[in-house]
Order: structure tokens, then C-alpha cells, then sequence
């Protein structure tokens, strides 16, 4: 071939083509994890304290350059999506709470933290959160970040005028049944007319399972969702709206955060993060809230974990920034800076924790939280539950909004049940 | 380029080494054009054919494969969420395409006729398809609100009981449908007034000289000739609306717990793509997804063949 420019130009292209198409041809197939002193930390905005990233970042930074990345939008999916296409693999990933249930039947992905040593600082974490992190054999893939507690949070006045109880330890000691909580809804509603104490059944269903030690499917892949904890969890919401003391509004919607700053829904149950929803949704209610303990017992909705991934090359480097960042110390940080409630009961009593809230009138809500985080159980988180967990929550939500009669939702619900369990292999 | 070598075919060549010729003699221009084909290889073909491998299987998005056969497809079949949310898509792209088209065609038709400022009236009519959907759905979601909407407080004004709009299978419907329309007006209103533009004036002197009213000057002339771009806009809005997810799940989120792709009550809202979502990312039950997929593919594909051949039959 004799070689002219124009040649050389058609080389060029026909090079680039080839370089493109064996780009895409061959994918790296070899797992990229740290290599020598860079270490990948993928979190989101508000996973963790930007203070501690950053103060973890000089910390170890003699001998690890460690790359703290907030991934937006779907973070499950891009990270799934990255350690199935096995390149680019963080060496540490925050885990989402809601997400644990898809993470742990795919724990080999992740390293078993309990080889690094974990079991030593067992102590200093809230034990059920701590076993939340593990999968059914055993292998320790989440790390605890924070937990959220929920409580009830209501206002002072309303609830004073309305001739019930309004301090919060006198809301904690007589609200403390589903009853009596109903019961004031009723009062309430006589007293105030055109006030409701809850937004929608959808918030006492879940509430109740919640609270409790069993879901919709057990550790046998069994569909559980029909027995008596549900069934009960059903009643109560059923109940709630045949005594009239539930709005028609629909929750985050500019008609609900106007009907919470006029009083008109004076009371809702929530983790400690809603704290932070309810003073950027109303916040022209500084100093009108409360917080009490919900009513029977605490239950938890939320919190993550930090993970070391497979791809680590260094994971006893990874496990000792992990530890550091996830202290007592750095946890209640974690509080000031994005309300993560901490998972470590040390952190409950640092002067940080034990500041009073203008908001909620100079209570401290820590006095609720700490102690409401210490006495939750949990139940058993399998990956199928959201997918049979979703008919009953659609067919309550039809009883409460649309009027649905609850026998024909709950028989519903279950044909629905039964036909999603057969499609997923979970026995009925 | 200037090509030298043009050899007559004196002797009858073997036909086979023609292709291979031109391919020789032009690689350079494939290679030119390359990249695009390259890119949509990779990016879009690849894809499309995974996720028809995949909607065989059972996967979580994260363990290994499990050969499903046809088994997510015959679940396909009997599963009533799924035929509900394309009665869903169906019934909202009714209340959404038909009176856009028709505004749109009112809106280019005066358009056309209007002598100032014909820039900015484009202008204005084209901005809300470049505003983001996000953004319209909260500003919707305010102004259908039960008990501080606009539009209720409109509908109290004259005496109307208010209606909970987002709370209510058809109320949900005609939101999200209204949005939509809002959203396309526009947008195919311009694409209309460049059909109507090209609509030759003697047509239209032609007919006045035979004394027709403006009224037979639309229906018998106009839209006759609009045809081809009554059927680009109308296939358009067939694969833009069948494929409708941002606007229902913006409008219908709530702050609780529940799923962000459940359609609000009663699944009323439930587009096919909300759906797909809902199966797929809240479920992790990639296999079925594909499968959803696939099956809102057909039936885009079912409705845009049915809108060809409605708008095709006549006159051709």
C-alpha cells in the first residue's frame, strides 16, 4: 500500500472506527477496586456528615487518598448496575435501609465484615440495627449509619385547647394505646371541628406492622402477610377511619403542609428525620410542636448501613475509616449536620444531642428519640416483601380514600397476594 | 474524490464481487458514517436485544440468572395490573391527544392568520414543551389541589361542589391528561402552522372565486392537505403519550412510605411505564420488567399501526 496523505486520513478514520468498536466490544471484565492509595466511597446527599467525610479525608491521608462521591437520583440502581458490570466498584457503598432486603440474598458481592473484626464493636452499636446489617448466613454486610426512630409529633396548643393531654411526657403516659389515640382523635374532632388527628390509614397500617416482629414473607420464603400481626394492622386503620378522625388529604401535598400550619392536622407519627420535613414544610410553626413516644411501642422506619464491596483491595484500611467515620462522636455529628439519628447509644448523652430545639419550644428531642431508638424490635426483612407488601397497602389506601368496603379490599388484597407469591416462587 | 479506475464491464463480472467492490471502493465512507452506527450498537441495539434475553429469566439485578422460559410472559398475560395500567395509558392519551390536536389546529390556523407579532406568539406556544416536566407537575399538582387549587376555588365560584382531584380514579386522569395537553399544544400547534404554510395561496384564491365560505375552505382544502402532518403529529403523540411516566409520577408521589410509581389510589394514574418501573426497581424483579417492556413495546407498536391506517385510508 502506498502511503498518501489522503491514505493516511482513511487510516485514521478507519483506526478511530476500530478503537471504537473493540471500546465497545470488549468490556473491562476485570473488578477495578482501589488501586495503592485511592480508595472510592460512594454515599448520598445527606448519607453521611459532609464535616466527618471531610475530617476522614485528612485523617487518613498520609497513607490512603480516599475519593468521597455523592451519587444522585436511583443510588440502588447505580449501584447494582456497577457491580454487575463489574468495573468502577467503589470500595465502600452506603447501603439505603429499604434497599438491605435486595443487598443481603447477594452478600458474596460484599465483604464479611465479621473477617475484619466487627464483632468487637458490637457493644457500641443498637443490637436489632446491628443485626439488620446481616444476611441469613451469617455474613456481615452492613455497617450501622443511623436509625430512625418514630415518634409523635403534635401541636402543643391544639392539643392543650382540645382539652388533652400536651406535655410530652403526659402524651407519651396516656396516648400509649391505639385506643386512646383514636380516642383522641374523637375528642379532638368535638372540641376543634374540622381538625383531624391523621392524615390517612396508610399511616396506622404501617405504623403497626412496623411496630412488630413479622412482615409479609418469613425466612422460609412463606407468604405471611395474612396472618393474625397484619390482619390486626388492617383493623386498626379500618378502625381509625369508621371513627371519622381521618382526613381526606393527601400527604407532602400543599393541602396537607397548609391543613398542618392551621392546626387542622395537629398530630402525625414519624422518624426522626420527618423533624426535618415538617420544619422545612411548615415552617411558620417554630415553636408549635412536640414530640412524645407513639403510641404501645417505638418502631423504626429507615436508616442505612456503609459496605465494604468485593472489590476492595485494601478492606482492613476500608473497615478502619468505616469504624472511624461511624463512632459515637462522628455520629452524633452525623445528627447536627443531616439528622441521622445515631445507631451508637453513647452518642445520646454528647452535649451536641442534648441541645433544646426552638422549634419543638426548646424541647430536647433526644429525650424521645434515644430512648425510643433502644426499644425497637424488627422484623425480619425479605426481599419479597415489597412486592407483597404493595397489594395490601394499595387496597387499605382504596378503603381510606375511595371508600372501598374493607372485606371486599382485604379478599382482594389476598387473591392479589397469592397470584404476585406464585409469580415469585413464595410459597402460600 | 476523484476516482481514477473505471474498469467497463467488457467481460460479464460474476455478480457476488459487485457489493464487495463498492464496499472496498468506499470503506472510507462507511467509516465516516461509522460512529453513529457504532454508538447505537452499543447503546441502543445491545440493549434493546438484552432486555429481550432478559425477559426469559428471573433476576435481582445483582445474583446470577435463572432461565424462566415463557413463564414471565404468560404472567404478562393474566396479570390484571398490567391491563390496567394500559386501560390507564389509554384512557388519559384519549383526554389528552384529541383536544390538543384540536386546540393545536385552532391555535396554528389563527396563528397563520395573525399579521404581528407572529415571533413571539411562536415563541410563547413553544415554551411550555421546553420547560421540564418535573417543574409543570408540582405547579400542577398545586393548581388541582383539593382544598387550595386554583381550580377548585374556580369551579366554588360558580357553585360547583370542589372535586378531589388527585384523589379520585377519573380526577387523577383528567390531571395528568390536561397536563399533557398543555404540555404538546404548543408545540404541535407550530408544527401544524409549517403544514399550513405550505398550503399554495391559489388553492385558497380558487376556491373564494367559486364563492366557498371559510368554513368549506377549511374542511375541503386545509385539512385535506394537512393530512401527512396530521399523521406525523398524530403518531407522534401516540409513542409520546403511551410512553407518558414523569407527569403521573411527579403529580402523584406522596411523602409517606408508599411507592413512587404506584399510580396513586387504586392505581388510577397507573401508566404502562410506571408500571415497568414499579415492577422493576421496586420489586427488583429485572426479568419481569424486560417483560413488561416488551409487552408496552407491542402495544405502542399495535396503536401506531391503528393511527396510520385511520389517517391513511381516506384519500389514498
Amino acid at each position: 500500500m502506498r502511503l498518501s496523505r489522503r491514505g493516511l486520513l482513511r487510516a485514521g478514520l478507519g483506526g478511530t472506527a476500530a478503537t471504537a468498536l473493540g471500546g465497545l466490544a470488549t468490556g473491562c471484565a476485570v473488578p477495578t477496586g482501589s488501586t495503592g492509595r485511592n480508595m472510592v466511597l460512594w454515599y448520598w446527599s445527606g448519607g453521611l456528615s459532609d464535616t466527618v467525610v471531610k475530617n476522614a479525608r485528612a485523617r487518613y491521608g498520609s497513607s490512603v487518598s480516599l475519593d468521597a462521591i455523592q451519587i444522585g437520583g436511583q443510588y440502588r440502581s447505580k449501584l447494582i448496575t456497577t457491580i454487575t458490570g463489574r468495573a468502577h466498584i467503589p470500595d465502600i457503598a452506603g447501603l439505603k435501609g429499604e434497599d438491605m432486603a435486595a443487598y443481603l440474598p447477594n452478600a458474596d458481592q460484599f465483604i464479611d465484615l465479621r473477617t475484619l473484626g466487627a464483632e468487637k464493636y458490637k457493644s457500641q452499636y443498637l443490637s436489632w440495627k446491628w443485626d439488620q446489617g446481616i444476611a441469613d448466613d451469617g455474613t456481615m454486610v452492613g455497617f450501622p449509619i443511623d436509625c430512625g426512630p418514630v415518634g409523635h409529633f403534635y401541636q402543643y396548643e391544639i392539643f392543650r385547647k382540645a382539652g388533652l393531654p400536651y406535655e410530652p411526657d403526659d402524651v407519651s403516659k396516656e396516648l400509649n394505646t391505639w385506643q386512646n389515640y383514636f380516642a383522641a382523635g374523637e375528642q379532638l374532632k368535638k372540641r376543634i371541628p374540622g381538625t383531624m388527628l391523621l392524615t390517612d390509614v396508610n399511616s396506622v397500617f404501617e405504623n403497626v406492622v412496623q411496630q412488630g416482629s413479622k412482615r409479609y414473607v418469613d425466612k422460609d420464603r412463606h407468604f405471611i402477610g395474612d396472618q393474625e400481626h397484619v390482619r390486626d394492622a388492617w383493623a386498626l386503620a379500618v378502625e381509625a377511619k369508621r371513627r371519622g378522625i381521618v382526613s381526606d388529604l393527601v400527604s407532602g401535598t400543599p393541602d396537607q403542609l397548609s391543613a398542618k400550619q392551621d392546626g387542622k392536622l395537629p398530630s402525625e407519627l414519624g422518624a426522626s428525620w420527618a423533624a426535618f420535613d415538617i420544619k422545612n414544610g411548615v415552617p411558620k410553626a417554630k415553636g408549635r410542636y412536640r414530640v412524645a413516644q407513639m403510641p404501645v411501642r417505638p418502631a423504626n422506619n429507615g436508616g442505612s448501613f456503609l459496605s465494604i464491596t468485593k472489590a476492595c483491595r485494601e478492606p482492613e484500611r476500608a473497615f478502619q475509616i468505616i469504624t472511624w467515620i461511624l463512632d459515637a462522636s462522628n455520629q452524633a455529628q452525623g445528627y447536627v449536620d443531616a439528622g441521622l439519628f445515631p445507631s451508637t447509644p453513647a452518642s445520646y448523652g454528647l452535649k451536641q444531642m442534648r441541645e433544646p430545639d426552638p422549634y419543638f419550644g426548646g424541647q430536647v428531642t433526644t429525650d424521645i428519640f434515644g430512648p425510643a431508638a433502644q426499644q425497637i424490635v424488627v422484623a425480619y426483612n425479605s426481599p419479597f416483601d415489597v412486592a407483597l407488601g404493595q397489594p395490601i397497602k394499595d387496597e387499605i389506601k382504596n378503603v381510606g380514600v375511595l371508600g372501598k368496603d374493607p372485606k371486599k379490599a382485604w379478599s382482594d388484597a389476598m387473591s392479589k397476594c397469592r397470584r404476585i407469591a406464585k409469580h415469585l416462587g413464595v410459597s402460600y | 474524490m476523484a476516482v481514477l479506475e473505471q474498469t467497463p464491464p467488457a467481460v460479464a463480472q460474476p455478480s457476488p464481487t459487485r457489493p464487495k467492490k463498492g464496499l472496498r471502493k468506499y470503506w472510507h465512507l462507511y467509516a465516516a458514517i461509522s460512529p453513529f452506527y457504532l454508538l447505537f450498537l452499543g447503546f441502543g441495539l445491545f440493549p434493546v436485544g438484552f432486555s429481550l434475553y432478559l425477559s426469559f429469566h428471573r433476576w435481582d439485578g445483582l445474583g446470577s440468572m435463572e432461565w424462566a422460559g415463557l413463564s414471565q410472559y404468560q404472567y404478562l398475560l393474566s396479570d390484571g395490573d398490567f391491563w390496567n395500567s394500559i386501560g390507564n395509558t389509554l384512557i388519559i392519551w384519549v383526554l389528552a391527544t384529541f383536544p390538543m390536536i384540536f386546540l393545536a389546529m385552532v391555535t396554528a390556523v389563527m396563528l397563520n392568520s395573525a399579521v404581528r407579532f407572529k415571533g413571539l406568539y411562536r415563541v410563547a406556544y413553544f415554551l411550555p414543551n421546553v420547560t421540564s416536566v418535573v417543574a409543570i407537575a408540582i405547579v400542577f399538582g398545586s393548581i388541582f389541589s383539593t382544598n387550595s387549587g386554583v381550580v377548585n376555588a374556580v369551579l366554588h365560584s360558580v357553585g360547583i361542589d370542589q372535586v378531589a382531584w388527585l384523589n379520585t380514579p377519573w380526577g387523577i386522569k383528567v390531571t395528568i391528561a390536561a397536563l399533557m395537553t398543555w404540555q404538546w399544544t404548543g408545540y404541535n400547534a407550530i408544527i401544524f402552522l409549517a403544514g399550513l404554510q405550505t398550503v399554495p395561496g391559489e388553492l385558497y384564491e380558487a376556491a373564494r372565486m367559486d364563492g366557498a365560505g371559510p368554513i368549506q375552505t377549511f374542511f375541503r382544502i386545509t385539512l385535506p392537505l394537512l393530512r401527512p402532518t396530521l399523521l406525523f403529529v398524530l403518531v407522534v403523540s401516540t409513542v409520546t403519550g403511551l410512553q407518558s411516566f414523569s407527569e403521573p409520577q411527579v403529580l402523584l408521589q406522596t411523602s409517606s412510605n408508599d411507592s413512587t410509581f404506584a399510580g396513586g389510589p387504586g392505581h388510577s394514574g397507573q401508566t404502562m411505564v410506571l408500571y415497568f418501573f414499579q415492577q422493576t426497581f421496586d420489586n427488583n424483579d429485572f426479568g419481569y420488567g424486560a417483560a413488561v417492556a416488551w409487552g408496552i413495546f407491542l402495544v405502542v407498536v399495535l396503536f401506531s399501526i391503528i393511527n396510520w391506517r385511520l389517517v391513511q385510508r381516506r384519500g389514498d
